[in-house]
């Protein structure tokens, strides 16, 4: 899969478009804490892009400001979030309830606290179709089961009826995807979905995910915390450090010449090489990324100068649709 | 991921502390010295302003206990019969109960006797029922004697709760003769399963936590970890429940000075006031039982408050939640974020 | 099916606590001084009656051979006799216990309508006056005394505004009183048809309900809001937020899944209030179980207090059985 020609996208109207955006959680008798810091990101329509980062870098803060469901006390500073031309931060709370689920659609992991326990999954389904749809619960029904189908669970009839402490994760996944998916919707974001399966159903879930948000022509934010799986799924690949996209670029241009260290530093990883690790690791002296006035990776960088120390690095396109956040863009990685 | 502490927490947490988890919880950094504490408590009390409330009361049923000699008026138990049933008046600032007693002054005098009873009953169940719930939850699934001894404690917990707490109380009275002394052992008696059961829970859920296992490893003994790991974490929800707890045991024993199984007649104590007043309500004399009533409603008040306050400043997580509700203007001379003092 | 034996399950441990019950209140009034032969014959009966009655009562053998007597005498369906009303304990029982269930059940119920609503109001808007008052509602519920706010609603209703009926028992002293089938006097009244009573009946009821709903509705409060704000914060909570399911959807959601607290609070609330009514019952004259025992354990009448803890005991279990059924009808996790 991972040589599959590139599917090229046109610039027209993207689907989402995030410009400026500011996100960030209060903390008592400190400075609050920037989650996600002039963050810009545009997506098209069927485009599926690939967000990578570590816990804490700000992916899932991301997801939630675009749903308009952050966790309290986050809360959105600047910036704008456009979807199909409206304005989300500006909709009111029942029009943007109308919007989750129906037109953006979330898959998240550790999908069995997610499902309701005490309704049957295929009531789970057919209660967003029937919310968002406005048809009778018959053909909700008929919807979920057919959704059932489309996620390729075994014996659909019986699991119809079945609570969610019946599945197995697996199982439940699909479920999740099942009900993300039956509105059809123009948007998907998957937030670190798979980060709780077995590896071989992991494989078996992502490739489903994909097929079925190929045939839709859906477009895809996919946050992960694994680099690899970006270079089987993804159209372009973003890297995020504390808030930062530090790196964004289509998905074999990142592949064959990841220019910021901290990407290379996660293929290093990804590599399982001792020695590339090794030379791309640097024991952490200070492990607070510092902002303003100096590069937020620069304490962790191995190649890091005074210049990278005193001045902030800005997104520069260093090749067609490639930009990086770098002083220093490294030329020679591997 | 419903936290996002950003990025610097997480690295350091991760770093120094090598597996999250071993770290007994408790000893974050946040709220480091007392000087930052104070500071924290006043601005919760300055943003949460029933909380303040409810330790002024407290402070100041405590204050009129103490203090009641000098600021009483009349002498709590002296009756004046040519006085009976004043309304509130100048003279007598809350009127005269039947036999002629200032109702102001024997509220003043009533939380000596009606806190004593309800702090101290609340002390010996809290330490009793604590300690032993300490032991079976640390023991019960050791397995041998020791669990079944366990068992056995709980089992006999089951039937003291079985009984209808009042009707208990009541029996305890009149078992031990009615005195302030029995009326504490009611107390403590009835209230004990309560500490024992919440302590018996906590410890269970810590016992298995693994910076227990590491104390083990590292060669503490069982008395070593019970009282230096295991009961200090355990704290929380018990302190929580004292202060309600007394709220609680200052109605109940007041119930029993009203039925007559608990402080005896010219006693000042609020229970046994109100009763007193009890026949003179229907013929219109109100307030030999309405202000009585309202002191015990405003103290047992006071006490929930603090309880309720305590409740959050000692659960960590919820300290947080709270911290992160607070509008502090920024200090002008605030230590820029460090990476140390975020660890 | 899987509800009868787990049913069945339960049945077997109900004998052996109930014998334990038992046990323990009878060694702990035995515990009480005071001989029930003097107060029964008065202090100035010959040392030859009070012989003769202590034989009578099986007051004269150990303890353990009074307990097999009570035993005894229990499985034929004899709780003894009160020497205060002079009638068997089973009789004033069958008397007082509903007179307490029917104003408990009521009260409890007022409370429901008070605490749910107002819970899971306060816990959906967390930045509301509804939140606010919640609180001290709570707060304020758990503050006072029963007993006293009953008397204030005495005096305001009685005695100034002169519309609520004397507080004096369950009925007005010059209505015909339905004749006893179930002696609970509202179900006895409208199989009567005696729609006078009835009306009096209602009537006598609403203060004594009233005080005790009202002071009741503070936990089912606290507890239904604390649930539900936990629920609104669980990850499917969430997750239906962002399926877009609408607010009305996703608070039955909430409120579904706390109910089995919800349930459970208000089991224990009415096992709690068959004796912690008493104080109210005592206000209102109303002569209820918890009064009985009461004036049983203050008088050395030991009979009633055994026949009221036997009672509650079985009540409870009783329950906590429809409380593990309706578990069972709400949570599909249980039925397995």
């Amino acid at each position: 899969m991972a040589n599959e020609t590139q599917k090229v996208f046109d610039t027209g109207q993207p689907v989402l478009s995030i410009d400026g955006l500011n996100v960030s959680y209060p903390v008592y008798g400190e400075d609050p804490v920037q989650a996600v810091r002039d963050l810009d990101l545009h997506i098209q329509p069927g485009e599926i892009v690939g967000l990578v980062g570590e816990s804490g870098s700000g992916k899932t803060t991301l997801a939630r400001s675009v749903m308009g469901l952050l966790v309290q006390p986050g809360r959105v500073d600047t910036g704008t979030i456009q979807f199909d031309g409206k304005d989300l931060r500006a909709l009111p709370e029942k029009q943007l309830r109308a919007v989750r689920g129906k037109d953006i659609a979330m898959v998240i992991p550790n999908p069995r606290s997610e499902l309701d326990p005490l309704v049957t999954v295929g009531r789970q389904i057919s209660n967003v179709a029937r919310a968002h749809l406005g048809i009778k619960r018959d053909e909700a029904d008929q919807m979920a089961m057919d959704m059932l189908n489309a996620v390729q669970i075994p014996d659909p009839d019986r699991r119809f009826k079945a609570y969610p402490h019946e599945l197995s994760g697996g199982m439940a996944q699909r479920v999740v995807m099942a009900i993300s998916l039956v509105c059809s919707p123009k948007f998907v974001i998957s937030d670190d979905a798979t980060s709780g399966l077995d590896v071989t159903v992991q494989a078996q879930v992502l490739d489903l995910l994909r097929a079925l948000v190929r045939s839709h022509n859906t477009a895809m934010l996919f946050i992960t915390r694994d680099i690899g799986i970006t270079a089987h799924f993804c159209d372009r690949v973003a890297v995020i450090y504390a808030g930062e996209i530090v790196e964004i670029a289509p998905m074999q241009s990142f592949f064959e010449n990841p220019m910021h260290p901290y990407s290379v530093m996660l293929l290093a990883a990804f590599a399982h090489n001792p020695t590339l690790r090794a030379k791309w690791h640097k024991p952490l002296a200070s492990a607070a990324p510092a902002h303003g006035g100096a590069c937020a990776y620069a304490g962790r960088c191995v190649h890091a100068e005074d210049h990278c120390r005193q001045n902030s690095a800005e997104l520069r396109e260093l090749a067609p649709g490639h930009l990086v956040r770098c002083h220093f863009p490294v030329e020679r990685p591997l | 991921m419903t936290h996002h502490p950003g990025p610097a927490e997480v690295d350091a947490s991760v770093n120094e502390a090598g597996e999250p988890g071993v770290k007994p919880p408790g000893s974050s950094g946040f709220l480091a010295s007392w000087r930052a504490r104070l500071r924290f408590l006043l601005a919760v009390l300055a943003s949460r302003p029933l909380f303040a409330v409810g330790y002024i009361i407290v402070f100041a049923v405590i204050l009129l206990a103490i203090f009641a000699p000098w600021i009483a008026p009349y002498h709590p138990e002296k009756a004046n019969p040519t006085d009976y049933l004043q309304a509130p008046s100048w003279r007598h600032l809350l009127g005269t109960d039947q036999t002629g007693m200032d109702i102001f002054s024997r509220i003043i005098y009533a939380p000596r006797i009606d806190l004593t009873i309800a702090i101290g009953g609340t002390a010996i169940s809290a330490i009793v029922g604590s300690l032993i719930g300490a032991v079976v939850g640390y023991y019960q699934e050791m397995g041998g004697t020791r669990s079944l001894a366990a068992g056995f404690i709980m089992r006999t917990a089951d039937v003291l709760q079985a009984f209808p707490v009042f009707v208990f109380a009541i029996a305890l009275v009149a078992i031990f003769g009615q005195s302030l002394q029995s009326i504490i052992a009611a107390i403590a008696f009835v209230n004990a399963p309560i500490y024992l059961r919440l302590m018996r829970s906590q410890v269970l859920s810590i016992r298995n936590m693994r910076y227990i296992e590491a104390a083990y490893v590292s060669g503490a003994n069982d008395m070593n970890i019970m009282l230096r790991h295991v009961i200090p974490n355990s704290m929380a929800p018990i302190l929580s429940q004292l202060s309600v707890n007394i709220g609680w045991s200052v109605l109940l024993t007041a119930a029993l000075s009203f039925v007559g199984a608990g402080v005896e007649a010219p006693i000042p104590e609020w229970g046994s006031m109100i009763a007193m007043g009890f026949g003179n309500i229907i013929t219109g004399q109100w307030w030999p039982s309405v202000f009585p009533g309202i002191a015990l409603g405003v103290t047992v008040f006071g006490f929930a408050l603090v309880g309720a306050s305590v409740e959050v400043l000692a659960d960590p997580a919820r300290r947080r939640a709270l911290a992160g509700t607070l509008r502090e203007k920024k200090r002008p001379n605030a230590p820029s974020k460090q990476p140390a003092e975020a660890a | 099916m899987r509800v009868l034996r787990y049913i069945g399950r339960r049945m077997l441990f109900i004998v052996p606590q109930l014998v334990g019950i038992v046990l323990v209140s009878f060694l702990l009034v035995k515990m009480i001084p005071g001989d029930p032969a003097v107060m029964m014959v008065g202090p100035m009966a010959s040392a030859e009656t009070l012989a003769k009655l202590r034989t009578e009562l099986g007051l004269d053998g150990s303890i353990m051979y009074q307990f097999w007597i009570y035993l005894t005498n229990l499985v034929q369906g004899d709780l003894g006799t009160s020497w205060q009303t002079t009638r068997p304990v089973l009789n004033d029982l069958f008397v007082r216990f509903p007179a307490t269930l029917e104003l408990i059940t009521l009260s409890l119920l007022l409370a429901l309508l008070i605490g749910i609503p107002l819970g899971v109001a306060a816990a959906y808007f967390r930045r509301s006056v509804v939140k606010k008052f919640s609180d001290y509602y709570g707060l304020l519920a758990g503050a006072l005394p029963d007993f006293w706010l009953g008397m204030i609603l005495i005096y305001f209703f009685y005695t100034i505004f002169q519309i609520a009926p004397a507080p004096l028992g369950r009925i007005g002293f010059a209505v015909m009183t339905p004749s006893p089938v179930t002696n609970f006097l509202i179900i006895d009244c409208i199989l009567e048809g005696n729609w006078q009573a009835l009306w009096s009946t209602l009537g006598h009821l609403i203060l004594p309900v009233v005080t005790l709903g009202v002071i009741t509705a503070g936990p089912i409060l606290k507890m239904t809001q604390s649930t539900m704000e936990r629920m609104l914060e669980s990850d499917f909570i969430r997750y239906a937020d962002m399926c877009g399911l609408p607010k009305s959807v996703v608070i039955r959601q909430a409120f579904r899944n706390s109910l089995p607290s919800i349930v459970t609070i208000v089991s224990v609330l009415y096992g709690f209030l068959v004796g912690g009514a008493v104080l109210v019952e005592i206000v209102f004259s109303w002569g209820g179980a918890g009064q009985y025992a009461v004036q049983g354990v203050l008088n050395a009448d030991i009979n009633p207090v055994l026949g009221f803890v036997l009672f509650s005991a079985v009540l409870s279990l009783i329950i906590y059985l429809i409380v593990d059924l309706i578990y069972f009808a709400i949570d599909p996790r249980i039925r397995g």
